[in-house]
């Protein structure tokens, strides 16, 4: 091996580590607790809150109405949904497809629009629990 | 008479000078400034109504922002890092007050509150210096051993939230508002801003031209990117990887250390899972803490598995490492197919030169408290004089602990004398401050040129 493979080698790491993630690293382990409307940095600039307007329990999606239009998201296997009951003061606790429901209030982090439009995959919906 | 008189005037006028000038006490002047006293405030007082606990609970500012099993034993048992051990609903699956004690851990539930008696895992307390150098990276800011440590948007300003919750709460419902209260967005911006306000605010450039003939050699090895290969992934001993295509910022990598033997929390018969690091499920990798702040903040990697500044080094000569994804990238890449083999000769030079580099930081915050203490009211006087006097403390434990420049130790030691003298003088607290400054500069100038 050459000192000329030795720099390609690693250009090649630096390249393959350079593009390895490319949205930042939030935890998500705490994000369920943090109630609807105050996730630090996103909430109200990258996500959108709203009340689901429509669900497709077999395409997996869910359309939400907010004060600027409509958003369409995904529910991929890879989607967390939780259930906000911080003001039933009950601890929030992980959902399902099953509990996202047409006119209850959600907050949808879009997985790849940061902007809050599109369609693609959800990275987490929160909805709020408000009755026992 | 009249003589008597004023002369038993002059003690009360001098009395009466002392005190006007203690309770002098204006708040900082420009907002940035204000806005890093606030944050301060927050970070050592505030317990956002949990469990007692603050930010400075495990980043006490006398100890590097950072705790170790040292620090620990010194601690009252009801000091609120016990909190496991005399509040009965935290008493189980929050802390494990056996391994925070013996080795400085604390747990996480990095991968979800849904099972917490097996899923956690256990880890050190990384300090908070220089953070304004090292959780910058191309793919946004990494924070916490695994650079995933911040919930929201996942940025230094997050963090506190997310600490909160793990860390602060009454019991382990985890129901803000009842359990503890979430930090508000004026809150974040303060702690942010007081954290970034800690340490160094940029980067080494190296080499450094040292005066020591082993520290010099260290610094060569950890240079050269065919022996020991250091400033591939801690450029300028920093916390950013440069692998030859420019700037990675701060990197995650995989280096083999949950792989280690003989881990020594594992060495008990306490549960330790395995941790598996970045995003959930992790991918095995960590990011790159700074190492300019090295020396005087051990134990050392996330789980706190090794105690030395050289163990440390040896781990990257071990091979746990040189087996680890990283070390398999650096030894294809070497024109010899070598990972890093080092000897204990050069381990030591490393290390001597990460001491080196760390008693030159110290010596750089203590000059700046000292300074910073002929600036201000005099009861702040007397704290920045106290921290001055704990970095001086580890400048002298980090060059003493590796046999390094003991003509430079006697310097800092006389520097210590003095900023404790500083403290408690009332009327020549300038002076030996100022003659502080002179002995650590004299120290300075034995270590580099």
């Amino acid at each position: 091996m050459t000192a000329w493979r030795f720099v390609v080698a690693l250009v090649g790491m630096s390249a393959v580590l350079g593009s390895s993630p490319s949205a930042p690293a939030a935890q998500q382990m705490t994000e369920q607790y943090v109630p609807i409307g105050h996730s630090p940095g996103l909430s109200g600039k990258h996500t959108v809150i709203g009340k689901l307007q429509s669900v497709n329990a077999q395409e997996q999606t869910c359309a939400i109405a907010d004060p600027t239009g409509q958003l369409n998201v995904k529910v991929t296997e890879r989607t967390k949904i939780w259930l906000d009951r911080s003001k039933l003061q009950q601890p929030n606790v992980e959902g399902t497809f099953a509990d996202l429901r047409p006119g209850v209030m959600v907050e949808v982090k879009p997985a790849e629009h940061p902007g809050g439009v599109g369609s693609g995959p959800a990275e987490w919906i929160k909805v709020e629990v408000s009755a026992p | 008479m009249i003589n008597r008189a004023a002369v038993l005037c002059v003690p009360w006028i001098l009395l009466a000078v002392v005190g006007l000038q203690a309770c002098k006490s204006a708040p900082p002047s420009n907002p940035q400034s204000r806005l890093v006293a606030k944050g301060r405030d927050l970070f050592f007082n505030e317990t956002f109504a949990g469990n007692g606990r603050t930010c400075g609970t495990c980043h006490p500012e006398e100890n590097n922002f950072t705790i170790d099993p040292a620090f620990i034993a010194r601690l009252p048992k009801d000091n609120p890092l016990f909190v496991a051990e005399f509040n009965p609903a935290l008493k189980e699956n929050f802390e494990n007050p056996a391994l925070m004690r013996e080795f400085g851990l604390i747990l996480e539930n990095l991968d979800g509150f849904g099972d917490l008696r097996n899923k956690f895992v256990m880890r050190g307390v990384p300090h908070v210096l220089g953070l304004r150098t090292s959780i910058q990276s191309p793919g946004g800011p990494r924070t916490g051993w695994s650079g995933d440590g911040a919930p929201g948007d996942g940025s230094l300003r997050s963090f506190a939230t997310g600490a909160v919750i793990q860390h602060f709460t009454k019991t382990l419902n985890r129901i803000p508002g009842k359990d503890f209260r979430l930090p508000t967005s004026d809150e974040l911006d303060a702690l942010e801003a007081f954290q970034l306000s800690l340490g160094r605010q940029q980067d080494l450039v190296l080499p450094l031209r040292l005066k020591g003939t082993v520290p010099k050699r260290g610094q060569e090895i950890f240079l050269d990117n065919k022996l020991g290969k250091c400033n591939l992934c801690h450029v300028n001993a920093g916390a950013t990887a440069n692998l030859g295509a420019g700037s990675l910022g701060n990197a995650n990598f995989n280096t083999g250390v949950e792989d280690l033997p003989d881990q020594p929390a594992r060495l008990t018969t306490q549960k330790v899972p395995p941790d598996d690091g970045f995003h959930t499920p992790g991918d095995g990798t960590f990011n790159v803490p700074p190492l300019v702040e090295a020396a005087d903040s051990g134990p050392f990697f996330h789980n706190n598995a090794i105690e030395t500044i050289e163990g440390a080094v040896a781990f990257y000569d071990g091979e746990a490492f040189n087996n680890s994804p990283a070390g398999l990238l650096l030894k294809q890449a070497d024109p010899q197919g070598a990972g890093i083999e080092l000897d204990g000769t050069q381990i030591v030079a490393i290390a001597a030169f990460l001491r080196v580099i760390n008693a030159l930081e110290n010596i750089r915050q203590s000059i700046e408290l000292l300074e910073a203490s002929l600036e201000v009211p005099f009861e702040e006087r007397g704290r920045l004089l106290a921290r001055a006097v704990h970095e001086t403390d580890d400048s002298i434990r980090v060059l003493k602990g590796g046999g390094l420049h003991p003509e430079a130790v006697a310097p800092l030691q006389e520097a210590r004398r003095l900023a404790d003298k500083a403290v408690r003088s009332v009327f020549f607290g300038r002076r030996h401050t100022k003659e502080a400054i002179g002995e650590q500069k004299k120290a300075r100038a034995l270590l580099v040129e």
